[in-house]
C-alpha cells in the first residue's frame, strides 16, 4: 500500500478507468431498459391487434397473443380503408415534399450565397417566422383559401404553402448547410462561365443532399402529423387523410379495441416503411446539418 | 475582423451584381409569398378580424374590444383553458428536454449497435401524431390497460389516467415526451460538436463524470438547450391534436386546449371574429414565454470564445 509515490498514480488512474468502464456498463444497461420502456406501447398496440376481443380483455393480460390473428387485419380493412386514405395523404405529401425541398433549396441559397439590396430584412422576417404559432394564422387563411379562392374541401389549402419556401426552418437550415461549402468552388466555376443557377444545382445540390434529404424528411413528418388542418379543410369521406379517417373511425367504433387497435397499426406502418428505407440518412443527416453554426 | 471587412467587399452595381440581385429575387418568390401572404398578412389579419362580429357567411361588422371582454368575463372556458395549456406546457417541455438530454448522452456513448438505438428512440417522432394517441388511450384504459396493470403488480389501484380531470393533461403529456425523437437528435448532434479537447483537459485535471457533465458538457450544450426550449415551448403552447384526436376537450374541460377551443369556436360554432380573438390571445401568450426566454437567455447561455 504504502510504497513510492509513482504507483500510488498509476492505481488511482487505473481505479479511475475500472470506474469508467463500471459506469459505461451502467449507462448501457440503462439505455437497453429504457429501449424496452419506450417500446412496450408499440409491442402493445401490436400485440392487441392480433388478438380475439375475448383474450383482449382476460386478466392479467398475455404479453404475446395465444393466436397471431392477422386475419383481423383483413376484417378491419373492410369498414377501414386504408389504402385509400393513404392514397389520399400521398396526394398531399408528395408534391408537397417535392415543391417545399425545391423551393428551401432556391431561397436558402439565395440567403448563403447571393448579394441583393434588403437581405438582412427579409432575412430577419424569415427567422422572425419561426417563432410565430403557425395556428394563430388558421382562421384568415381558411377565409382566404375557401372563400377567396374557392378551395375549400380540396387539397389544394394544405400543398400551396409548400411552393413558398417549405418554412422558414427549412430555408434557415439549407442556408447554413450552404455556408459550410467552401466559396472556392463556386469561384472555380464562375470562372469556367457557370451562371448562379448552373452552379446551384451542378456544386451545391450534390453537395448539400444530406440536408434536403431532412428537408424533406421534416415537410413529410409535419404534413403526416397534422391533423387541424386537415380536418378544417377536408369534409368529404372520400378525401379523408389516414389522420382524419383513423379519428372518425376510432370515435365511431367506441371500445372495439381490436379493430382500433388493427387501424392503429396500418396507421404507423407507411411511416415506419419510410423511415427504414432513409433511416440512415435521417439520422445522420440531422446529426450532420443539425445546428451548424 | 479582416474577414468580416473581405466579405462586405464590393458591393456596387456592375452588371454582374445586378444580375445577382435578379437571380437572388427569382430565387425568393416563393419566399416573399410565403412571409407576406401566409404568414405575416394573416398574423395582422387576425388581429384586425378580432375586433368584428363575424359570423358564419354573414358580413361581419366592427364591435371594439368586445370579443376580448366577452372572453376575459363571461367565457365559461377560456380561462381554465389558458390554465390548462399552460399546465401541458410546462410538463411537456420540461419532460421533454431532460428525457431527451438523458437519450441524447447515452446514445452519444461508444456503445455497440448505436444505429439502432438510435432508431428506437427516434422511430416515435415518425409515427402520426392521431394515431399515436389512439394507440396509447388502449394503454391508458382503467380495467384492461396495460399501465394499471403494471401499476397494479406494484401494488397501485386502477388508475382513471384519461377519464379523471386531474390526471388528463399529465397522460397526455408523457404521450408528447415520448414524440420527441426529433429533440434527442438534435441535442446529439449538439453534444458530438462539443470539442473532445475540454473533456480531455476535464478528465486530466481529474473531474470525475458528473462534473465533466456539469462544467463540460452543459455549458457548451447552453445555445442546443435554448433553441429546443424555444421551439419545444412554441409546439405545446399550439398543442390541439390529442383534443382532436382522443379527448374531445374532456373529461369535464380539463383538457380544452387553448388552439382546441378556437378550433371549435370558429369551425364548430361559425363565430370567425370571437375564435380569432382567441388566435391572437394564443399569439400573445407565445410571445410573452418566448420574450421572458430570450431576456434570461444572456445570462445563462454560454458561447464559445467568450460571452460578448
Amino acid at each position: 500500500m504504502e510504497k513510492n509515490a509513482a504507483p500510488v498514480k498509476t492505481t488511482s488512474l487505473r481505479r479511475r478507468s475500472y470506474w469508467s468502464k463500471a459506469g459505461n456498463i451502467v449507462s448501457f444497461l440503462l439505455l437497453i431498459l429504457l429501449t424496452a420502456v419506450v417500446m412496450l406501447p408499440i409491442w402493445w398496440i401490436f400485440r392487441s391487434s392480433l388478438m380475439t376481443n375475448a383474450e383482449l380483455y382476460i386478466y392479467p393480460p398475455n404479453f404475446f397473443p395465444s393466436r397471431w390473428l392477422f386475419s383481423n387485419y383483413a376484417e378491419t380493412l373492410q369498414n377501414f380503408p386504408f389504402w385509400q386514405y393513404f392514397g389520399n395523404t400521398m396526394l398531399i405529401i408528395v408534391p408537397s415534399v417535392l415543391f417545399g425541398t425545391l423551393t428551401a433549396t432556391l431561397c436558402g441559397y439565395a440567403f448563403a450565397r447571393l448579394r441583393f439590396k434588403g437581405k438582412s430584412f427579409w432575412f430577419t422576417l424569415c427567422i422572425g417566422s419561426m417563432l410565430l404559432p403557425n395556428m394563430v394564422t388558421l382562421i384568415p387563411l381558411y377565409i382566404m383559401w375557401t372563400r377567396g379562392f374557392g378551395l375549400g374541401n380540396t387539397y389544394w389549402p394544405l400543398i400551396l404553402p409548400f411552393l413558398c419556401g417549405g418554412g422558414a426552418f427549412n430555408i434557415f437550415l439549407i442556408r447554413q448547410f450552404i455556408r459550410t461549402i467552401p466559396r472556392e468552388l463556386d469561384e472555380a466555376a464562375t470562372i469556367d462561365g457557370a451562371g448562379h443557377m448552373r452552379i446551384l444545382f451542378q456544386i451545391i445540390v450534390p453537395a448539400i443532399k444530406p440536408a434536403m434529404i431532412v428537408v424533406a424528411l421534416f415537410i413529410f413528418v409535419l404534413l403526416w402529423n397534422d391533423l387541424l388542418q386537415q380536418t378544417v379543410y377536408i369534409n368529404s369521406p372520400d378525401k379523408f387523410t389516414i389522420a382524419i379517417g383513423l379519428s372518425m373511425f376510432k370515435s365511431g367504433l367506441k371500445a372495439d379495441w381490436v379493430r382500433i387497435m388493427c387501424a392503429t397499426c396500418l396507421a404507423f406502418l407507411p411511416g415506419i416503411v419510410i423511415y427504414l428505407i432513409g433511416q440512415k440518412s435521417f439520422v445522420e443527416g440531422i446529426v450532420m446539418s443539425g445546428m451548424k453554426n | 475582423m479582416s474577414k468580416a471587412m473581405s466579405k462586405k467587399k464590393s458591393i456596387k452595381t456592375s452588371p454582374g451584381a445586378k444580375k445577382e440581385a435578379r437571380v437572388a429575387y427569382l430565387c425568393l418568390i416563393p419566399a416573399f409569398i410565403g412571409l407576406t401572404v401566409l404568414t405575416y398578412g394573416p398574423l395582422l389579419a387576425v388581429f384586425i378580424i378580432g375586433f368584428f362580429k363575424w359570423k358564419g357567411l354573414s358580413t361581419p361588422h366592427f364591435i371594439g374590444l368586445q370579443n376580448y371582454i366577452r372572453l376575459f368575463t363571461e367565457d365559461p372556458y377560456f380561462l381554465d383553458s389558458i390554465k390548462v395549456t399552460v399546465w401541458f406546457s410546462i410538463l411537456a417541455v420540461v419532460g421533454t428536454m431532460v428525457y431527451s438530454l438523458i437519450i441524447a448522452m447515452l446514445l452519444n456513448m461508444k456503445i455497440p449497435a448505436r444505429g439502432f438505438f438510435r432508431a428506437v428512440f427516434y422511430l416515435p417522432y415518425i409515427l402520426p401524431a392521431a394515431a399515436v394517441y389512439i394507440g396509447w388511450s388502449w394503454l391508458y384504459e382503467t380495467n384492461f390497460g396495460l399501465f394499471n396493470y403494471l401499476l397494479n403488480q406494484i401494488g397501485i389501484k386502477n388508475v382513471m389516467f384519461l377519464s379523471d380531470s386531474s390526471l388528463a393533461v399529465p397522460s397526455l403529456a408523457i404521450i408528447a415526451i415520448w414524440l420527441s425523437g426529433n429533440i434527442i437528435v438534435i441535442f446529439l448532434a449538439g453534444l458530438q460538436n462539443v470539442p473532445g479537447v475540454y473533456h480531455e483537459a476535464a478528465q486530466i485535471d481529474g473531474a470525475n463524470g458528473f462534473q465533466r457533465f456539469f462544467h463540460v458538457t452543459l455549458p457548451c450544450m447552453t445555445p442546443i438547450i435554448f433553441y429546443n426550449l424555444l421551439m419545444c415551448l412554441i409546439t405545446n403552447l399550439q398543442v390541439v391534436t390529442p383534443a382532436l384526436a382522443l379527448t374531445n376537450g374532456g373529461p369535464g374541460n380539463s383538457t380544452m386546449f387553448l388552439t382546441y377551443l378556437m378550433y371549435r369556436y370558429a369551425f364548430k360554432s361559425n363565430q370567425l371574429g370571437y375564435a380569432s380573438a382567441i388566435s391572437f390571445v394564443i399569439f400573445l401568450l407565445i410571445a410573452a414565454f418566448t420574450t421572458v426566454l430570450f431576456a434570461t437567455s444572456k445570462s445563462w447561455i454560454f458561447y464559445e470564445g467568450g460571452n460578448d
